[in-house]
């Protein structure tokens, strides 16, 4: 009787004499395969070499398709600077921002990375059954699309997830022209751009959006007037809402200004 | 008797084959290397063997790109925090090809991940970790986060903003782990904060402890590759080892049980 | 190799020590013409004795050799070929056989140097996980340029000896009077999720930034109107008090102690917090000592990390 293990065995065995009989050297055939592979390899890592520094300048600032040649020296002390990971990690990056309560921080971080990682390499243990065409291979087809497809697109709302925090300044005339906003608003603009509020609203594309915090690109078009935005950015508490911080304390100039400029945030 | 016919004339050997061949007869006389290495190149491999199967020779050449550019670097890089970002911005701007070198250096880290994920797809697709191979796929699994980690590390070298705070919010994703992840941290960051032994101890594992266990690896891998065989790819009507209708029918006749023999013989 | 016989064996000289002397003699002359000119004599006398005596052999074997003694019952052996050896005589099956013992030894002896090469290695590598640092006492500026319930933006060096990647920055406020001390506020900046630089939620007046240079290290400040603290990050925000308001920090932001010296604000050591009641002075701070982000000091989630490395 065969058993498993024989008929695996056998089958090696047949796989060894089938080489043997009717399989090619190795050189020149397939070497020649790998060959041409390796040299597109090369000529892509110089290719992209290429692009990369001559699309660049020496200045951080001067950004091409494929970044800056190096950013600003490391500043521990900063508290402008929104720290992005190396591509190949914006899948575990963007698995941080799914998991955004305290409790379950763990999960994201090592709960959930560490059980792939097993699962990896206990696959020819999970997987005994001789079969290797993948149309028969129902589990490991289904398993092995979901990985695919979830780490792709983890990766890509990695890539393209809005970064919080202070904008630049050029942002608020960008602002400014693009929702043709009146002089009026512009010191508002200026201090929704610096203080914080991009951490968790959007306007046109800047920001980033958490704990449900609206766009606030066409906020004013409801018409609910200067006087309601400042007492609801003043207290939302008032409002119902209990995630948004109380701005009362930045007087009542700035919260004039602010109010002002989220009214007249009307146009898309 | 028997009749004698004479020998055909051999040509004798011509001065470029035994200028190339005297050498090899006496490294292979002394080491035995030479025969080993005609053994890799002129072993059998199926027929049939598919494009995706360059991929794991493609993402060798990956790494050599990475280690041969890394060396060069380091002749130019200072693992200090306050030098790193000069000699960077030195490198790139200032040293004749510097920004060819650490350009390649760059895109060829994520070159070298892709490539791995992708062969690592295809030897999936393949089911290529089925016996007798199981052994070179947990090689191969240990590889990705190795090769994983030597980016995390090789991602702080440069030393500015970018590198200096992916590499915070890595080490303290590390130091969430339960129990051990406050130490994990601390070795990571040779202290209780970041500090100027960090950049060193990220040095050394980048340059010599994760380059040593990556080419272990690889030398392990080609090994059980050389040994275990290519596999054929699995729709191929033609694949290595596939049970012919023959062999089901030699041997004493019950349908499916086969004892292995040279095709055409009896059992 | 000739097989005919030992007449045409070559020459070979019987074992002497005297060429080594000789050698030791030239070198301590070749050395002698470094050092000293007495070192060359030295070297020159021991060279002659023993090239003497080297000489007196090689001429009494030359005379001998002309004579092939034949030793009783000893077959001459060409050389290059092998000497037979006597075989071991005791056949005797030994209770404990001596490659039993020299297995272990050697594993054993293995093990030690592994031991001993390792382990101080490893000590060297992972200690630094078990090491606390030293606490430096930072002069941030006088208690004066604080004014009350105003926000300073502070940056300093935690230890001026590492130089810059030691800049550390705190949002420090002054409270006012407590008990007749000043009281003060200072949070650090560095999120308590994943360590990313937590920003302030308010306008930050640059154009009015204070630089002092105090104890041979640059401190600046800078006026800020923050209504809250946020994290760019992951969204994570927190009150004025640092307390977590928002998202996925697991717990306050952490703060420094301080002193009074000399009308002066002396930023001491760092500490991790749990949750911070009452704002201001009257401040209640749930205190312990400084972990890495990501890490809960309190709930039930606090037993995944029973152990805390020290600093």
């Amino acid at each position: 009787m065969a058993t498993g293990v024989d008929r695996r065995r056998a089958e090696f065995k047949r796989y060894k004499e089938d080489v043997e009989s009717r399989g090619k050297p190795f050189f020149p055939y397939a070497m020649w395969h790998d060959t041409v592979m390796s040299l597109v390899v090369v000529l892509l890592a110089i290719g992209l070499a290429c692009i990369w520094y001559f699309d660049s300048g020496e200045d951080p600032e001067d950004v091409g398709i494929l970044g800056p040649r190096y950013t600003a020296e490391a500043d521990p002390g900063t508290v402008s600077f929104i720290p992005r990971p190396d591509w190949f990690f914006f899948f575990l990056f963007y698995l941080l921002r799914i998991f955004k309560w305290p409790e379950s921080v763990v999960l994201g971080t090592v709960g959930i990375p560490t059980l792939c990682l097993i699962l990896l390499l206990a696959l020819p243990f999970l997987d005994v059954r001789p079969e290797r065409r993948i149309l028969r291979r129902p589990v490991a087809l289904v398993a092995g699309v979901l990985v695919i497809i979830s780490m792709g697109v983890l990766t890509y709302k990695g890539a393209t997830a809005e970064e919080g925090g202070a904008a630049g300044g050029d942002v608020v005339e960008q602002w400014m022209t693009a929702g043709d906003l009146p002089e009026e608003a512009r010191p508002g603009a200026e201090l929704v751009a610096e203080s914080g509020c991009l951490n968790c609203h959007t306007y046109r594309g800047a920001g980033s959006s958490n704990f449900g915090a609206p766009d606030l690109t066409q906020i004013g078009a409801q018409g609910q007037g200067v006087d309601f935005f400042h007492r609801y950015v003043a207290n939302p508490r008032d409002f119902g809402n209990t995630v948004m911080p109380v701005y009362e304390s930045l007087g009542e100039e700035n919260l004039d200004a602010i109010a002002t400029f989220l009214d007249a945030s009307k146009n898309p | 008797m028997a009749t004698t016919t004479t020998p055909p004339r051999r040509k004798p050997p011509s001065r470029a084959s035994v200028a190339i061949n005297y050498p090899l007869d006496w490294l292979e006389e002394r080491s035995g290397l030479v025969g080993g290495v005609k053994y890799f190149l002129f072993r059998k491999v199926p027929g049939d063997t598919n494009w995706m199967q360059t991929l794991g020779s493609a993402t060798l050449t990956a790494f050599l790109i990475q280690a041969v550019t890394g060396v060069v670097l380091a002749m130019y890089y200072k693992p200090s925090p306050n030098e790193a970002y000069a000699s960077i911005v030195h490198i790139t701007n200032d040293v004749t090809l510097g920004w060819l070198v650490r350009g390649m250096h760059k895109w060829g880290a994520s070159l070298f991940i892709i490539l791995m994920f992708l062969h690592m797809g295809r030897v999936f697709l393949f089911g290529a970790y089925k016996y007798p191979r199981e052994l070179n796929w947990i090689v191969g699994a240990l590889l990705i986060p190795i090769g994983l980690f030597e980016g995390f590390t090789g991602y702080l070298l440069p030393w500015d903003q970018t590198a200096y705070w992916a590499t915070v919010v890595g080490i303290n994703i590390n130091g969430t782990a339960p129990f051990l992840g406050p130490f994990i941290a601390q070795f990571l960051q040779g202290g209780a904060e970041i500090g100027p032994d960090t950049l060193s101890r990220f040095y050394s594992l980048h340059m010599l402890l994760l380059p040593g266990a990556i080419i272990g690896l690889i030398l392990l891998h080609l090994y059980l590759v050389v040994r275990l065989g290519v596999s054929s790819p699995p729709w191929s009507k033609e694949a290595a080892g596939m049970e012919r209708p023959e062999d089901v029918q030699s041997g004493n006749g019950r349908p499916g049980l086969t004892r292995p023999t040279r095709r055409g013989g009896d059992a | 190799m000739d097989p005919h016989g030992p007449e045409h064996r070559p020459h070979v000289p019987s074992p002497s020590l005297w060429p080594v002397g000789f050698a030791i003699g030239v070198a301590i002359l070749l050395t002698g013409l470094v050092v000293g000119w007495w070192i060359v004599a030295l070297g020159g006398i021991i060279a002659v004795v023993f090239a003497f005596l080297w000489i007196r052999d090689i001429g009494s074997e030359t005379r001998a050799a002309a004579e092939p003694e034949l030793v009783e019952g000893a077959a001459p052996v060409a050389p290059g070929e092998p000497v037979a050896l006597p075989l071991t005589a005791d056949d005797d099956i030994e209770r404990f056989p001596r490659s039993k013992f020299l297995e272990a030894s050697t594993i054993g002896v293995g093990a030690v140097i592994g031991g001993l090469v390792t382990l101080p290695v490893l000590g060297f590598a992972v200690l630094p996980a078990f090491s606390a640092t030293e606490d430096h006492n930072i002069d941030v500026g006088g208690v004066d340029e604080f004014p009350e319930g105003e926000w300073r933006i502070v940056t300093f060096l935690q230890n001026p000896d590492e130089g810059e990647v030691s800049r550390r920055t705190t949002f420090i406020r002054y409270n006012g009077q407590l008990d007749g001390d000043p009281s003060f506020t200072i949070i650090a900046n560095n999120c308590a999720h994943l360590g990313c630089p937590v920003q302030p939620s308010g306008p930050i007046a640059d154009e009015d930034k204070q630089e002092d240079e105090i104890e041979g290290q640059v401190i600046t400040r800078i006026p800020a109107q923050p209504a809250a603290f946020s994290c760019p990050c992951h969204g994570g925000a927190y009150d004025l008090e640092g307390n977590r308001t928002a998202g996925p920090p697991v717990r306050a932001l952490d703060r420094f102690a301080f002193a009074i010296n000399g009308g002066r604000l002396v930023l001491t050591s760092r500490y991790s917090v749990g949750t911070v009641e009452g704002e201001g002075k009257d401040a209640v701070i749930t205190k312990y000592g400084q972990v890495p982000p990501g890490v809960h000091v309190d709930g039930p989630e606090q037993f995944l990390y029973p152990i805390e490395p020290p600093n």
